[in-house]
């Protein structure tokens, strides 16, 4: 580890009592990957560093690298702020990462399959069966079906955070429709456009194959082995958060962008409107929540949906990525018993673990929580993007209260941890401070023919100063994340 | 070298069969020459995995299916890094056949100089062993011969033996695929009182036009005990001292010992079965060869400034 002399920017940054991810101490010891950086960094003066960000931002926002906040009157497309200063996550560190990583997904992809065939793991007893069939995302129409290669998730997004020692644990699966990959590769982009030459001489392992290692993943699971198969992305449409990720991603894989009444169904066949006729689709990579998917089975309100679509399905003819019913793994009482599955389908134990859960519908858990509201954090089961939370250290004892009702009510439903104090990186604040704020990761694993990760995942900080939340709609913004050669 | 191992297993059966019981040696082993990065084992239908080391000390995986099926899927993903086992100008010579008879007094040889149920020495087998042999005075010189004699004199052909032929039969009909290879040089071993044990696992083909024979599928080869170095592996399918490019699996008297997949079942269907296996050569992240992590050596960027500790 090397001391460095800390000049201009770094001068008056407080690591504090966190883990930080490029401090290993106060008086700028900083670990040794971190160096060249900080170096880069204490030759900037302000005036470049303004203008930098000027030009990145302006970047995003020219080319519509934009998202949506719900609930928002005000006008709802913004930039998702991008931080200059990377995230860098040495070979070791990150080896330990996709291991853990590639070990979950064959867990949750075997899990899936169990409750939806036999459920040998709530037969032995391992996770109770109320848990899996009370799951708001379990859908018992998959019950006995056989979906294509064995694979449910195919695309995984799982939230990885650091706890005041630096050890990473996993926070949450995301198995349904897994946002934000567009803006790892975008930030990649602004960065080499930033700072070209430290980029190139940093030994940064690539992550722009990842539209290539998708489609791969997409084509794998084809019914239609030895064709060319036609893979479509379905996007619930312009109005959706995530709109800019879809067309993106569609764009790279070179694929169609589709929305529900640009398929139909015939004779148990999914195909596509096109201005030469109907075209049969292979694989449709779906985003768009299985409630939406098919109004004949699910939310008949749906007008995003295709008529029909879980017939084709259910029959093999056609591949949804990812498949239906994959967001009981999401659900936060089941993730409480990932390392659970882990050593009942692996005979091993989990190499990344959880944040230790409590859960509301054992008693004396939920004795804890609401002895202890104010120290944790509790989550509603089925909510994500930072909605339907509470805060313990930071919550009114208004909130408390609702919050306990609601426990009360449906136990089944919350979850609590205890407050972890995410690492902390530096950041570059309001006035070109340099302050630490806290982070945490989203990696992508696609499960296809291998399991790959493309190295690093997507960054986000939570902004606003001692903010935990690092959601996008909740005031977070994000970082390219590096991770080394070596 | 680091490598990804891909092996994937897949049984059809056409009943519904039941109460099948496996066991599995699929997991590669730490051992001098190779550290398991990780290995991953998945099988469908789901179930609860266990785990033994059996008397050979192979990790040994568990499962049953009570319930009827009609298909087993089971799944290994492991990575692991090999070291070279052997420096090609400094092989073991020197231990000399007059040397052997304490062999028999070591516990890890003691098995592997007996008889096994794929393995007898009969007296044709140690003739034919003695006439390759011929005036060689030195362990090693002569297992190689051996595994010489194999390699030009047997013919490989799949369909022609089962998992269970002898290896009496493969020295007589000359032809086989890895598995026969492997037991015919261990009799021919075992016959002139060289220790040798049957050893299963997989290797990378890092030729250029991809010649070996048994990458498609786990492979097999033979290792034979040299006092002083230790068991040192020869593969008389390919006609080579094994190297950085096997991955080992399991070790043992013979095939039964370390098949990949054992199992039984109640049904009368007929079985199919599957395999793919697929062995990758991943770059080494940690050894730097990479380009750019030359250049950031070199960049003034990253220069003095550095205090130490």
């Amino acid at each position: 580890m090397g001391i460095v002399s800390l000049c201009s920017m770094f001068q008056s940054y407080q690591k504090e009592s966190f883990f930080d991810e490029m401090f290993a101490a106060e008086r700028g010891e900083v670990f040794p990957h971190y160096e060249a950086l900080l170096e880069r960094f204490d030759r900037l003066d302000e005036a470049e560093v303004t203008e930098k960000q000027r030009r990145v931002d302006r970047g995003f926002l020219e080319q519509g690298i934009t998202f949506t906040v719900y609930g928002d009157d005000r006008g709802t497309e913004r930039i998702f702020p991008f931080d200059l200063i990377p995230r860098i996550i040495p070979d070791a560190e990150w080896q330990t990462i996709e291991r853990g990583l590639t070990q979950r997904i064959i867990a949750l992809n075997l899990f899936l399959h169990d409750i939806y065939h036999e459920g040998r793991i709530m037969k032995d007893g391992v996770i109770p069966e109320d848990v899996v069939k009370t799951a708001a995302h379990y859908r018992p129409e998959m019950l006995g079906v056989d979906v294509p290669k064995d694979i449910y998730i195919h695309i995984c997004g799982t939230d990885l955070i650091r706890d005041g020692e630096g050890r990473y644990l996993v926070l949450e699966d995301n198995g349904r429709c897994p946002s934000g990959v567009s803006y790892l590769l975008e930030n990649r982009e602004a960065m080499k456009r930033a700072f070209p030459r430290m980029y190139r001489h940093y030994g940064v392992r690539p992550v722009d194959h990842y539209p290539e290692l998708l489609l791969k993943t997409l084509q794998h699971v084809s019914p239609r082995p030895g064709q060319t198969p036609v893979c479509v992305l379905l996007t619930p449409g312009v109005y959706n958060s995530a709109y800019f990720e879809h067309t993106f991603l569609a764009r790279k894989m070179g694929i169609e962008i589709v929305e529900g009444r640009d398929l139909i169904v015939l004779d148990g066949y999914v195909y596509m409107r096109t201005t030469k006729g109907l075209v049969q689709v292979d694989v449709i990579y779906r985003r768009l929540d299985d409630d939406f998917l098919d109004p004949m089975v699910f939310r008949e309100d749906s007008v995003l949906g295709v008529p029909g679509i879980m017939d084709a399905y259910l029959r093999g003819n056609v591949a949804l990525a990812n498949g239906v019913g994959t967001g009981v793994a999401d659900d936060k009482v089941t993730y409480a018993y990932v390392p659970d599955m882990i050593r009942y389908y692996l005979d091993q134990d989990p190499i990344l673990e959880n944040v230790p859960t409590y859960l509301a519908w054992r008693e004396d858990d939920q004795k804890y929580m609401l002895e202890n509201l104010a120290r944790l954090v509790v989550k509603a089961a089925n909510e994500s993007g930072g909605y339907g939370m509470l805060m313990g250290p930071t919550s009114t004892s208004a909130e408390r209260e609702e919050f306990a009702a609601k426990i009360k009510e449906n136990p089944r439903n919350f979850i609590a941890q205890p407050v972890v104090s995410l690492s902390r990186h530096p950041t570059i604040c309001e006035d070109h401070e340099i302050e630490g704020r806290h982070i945490d990761l989203r990696p992508f694993i696609l499960y296809g023919e291998d399991v790959e990760i493309i190295p690093g995942g997507l960054t986000r900080v939570a902004l606003r100063k001692g903010s935990l939340v690092v959601n996008s709609s909740q005031g977070g913004g994000s970082k390219d994340t590096w991770v080394l050669h070596r | 070298m680091r490598l990804r191992v891909f092996h994937r297993t897949e049984y059809h059966y056409s009943a519904p069969v039941s109460d099948s019981v496996n066991e599995v040696r699929l997991s590669p082993p730490d051992t001098r020459w190779q550290t398991c990065e990780y290995a991953f084992l998945s099988v469908l239908p789901a179930c609860r995995l266990t785990h033994y080391e059996d008397l050979n000390v192979n990790r040994v995986h568990r499962f049953e299916i009570p319930r009827p099926h009609q298909r087993l899927l089971i799944e290994s993903r492991a990575e692991v890094i090999t070291r070279p086992k052997v420096d090609f100008d400094a092989l073991p010579y020197g231990f000399l056949h007059t040397d052997l008879p304490r062999c028999r007094f070591l516990e890890e040889c003691h098995i592997h100089l007996q008889d096994s149920g794929y393995i007898e020495r009969t007296p044709e087998i140690w003739r034919q062993a003695l006439d390759i042999q011929g005036d060689s005075a030195d362990v090693f010189q002569t297992s190689y011969a051996i595994m010489e004699h194999i390699f030009r004199n047997y013919r490989y052909e799949s369909g022609l033996t089962t998992v269970s032929t002898h290896a009496s039969e493969v020295i007589g009909n000359r032809t086989g695929v890895c598995q026969d290879f492997a037991h015919a040089m261990v009799a021919l071993c075992r016959a002139i009182d060289i220790p040798a044990r049957y050893v299963s696992g997989y290797f990378f083909d890092a030729t250029r036009d991809h010649h070996l024979r048994g990458s498609e599928a786990s492979h097999a080869w033979v290792e034979v005990y040299i006092d002083g170095f230790g068991w040192i592996g020869l593969d008389p399918t390919n006609n080579k001292v094994v190297d950085d490019t096997y991955v080992l699996l399991a070790t043992g008297r013979d095939y039964r010992d370390v098949a990949p997949v054992t199992g039984t079942y109640y049904g009368s269907g007929k079985s199919a079965m599957q395999v793919t296996v697929r062995v990758d050569r991943l770059p080494e992240g940690s050894n730097g060869n990479q380009p750019g992590a030359e250049e950031k050596a070199a960049t003034p960027a990253v220069a003095s400034v550095r205090g130490g500790r």
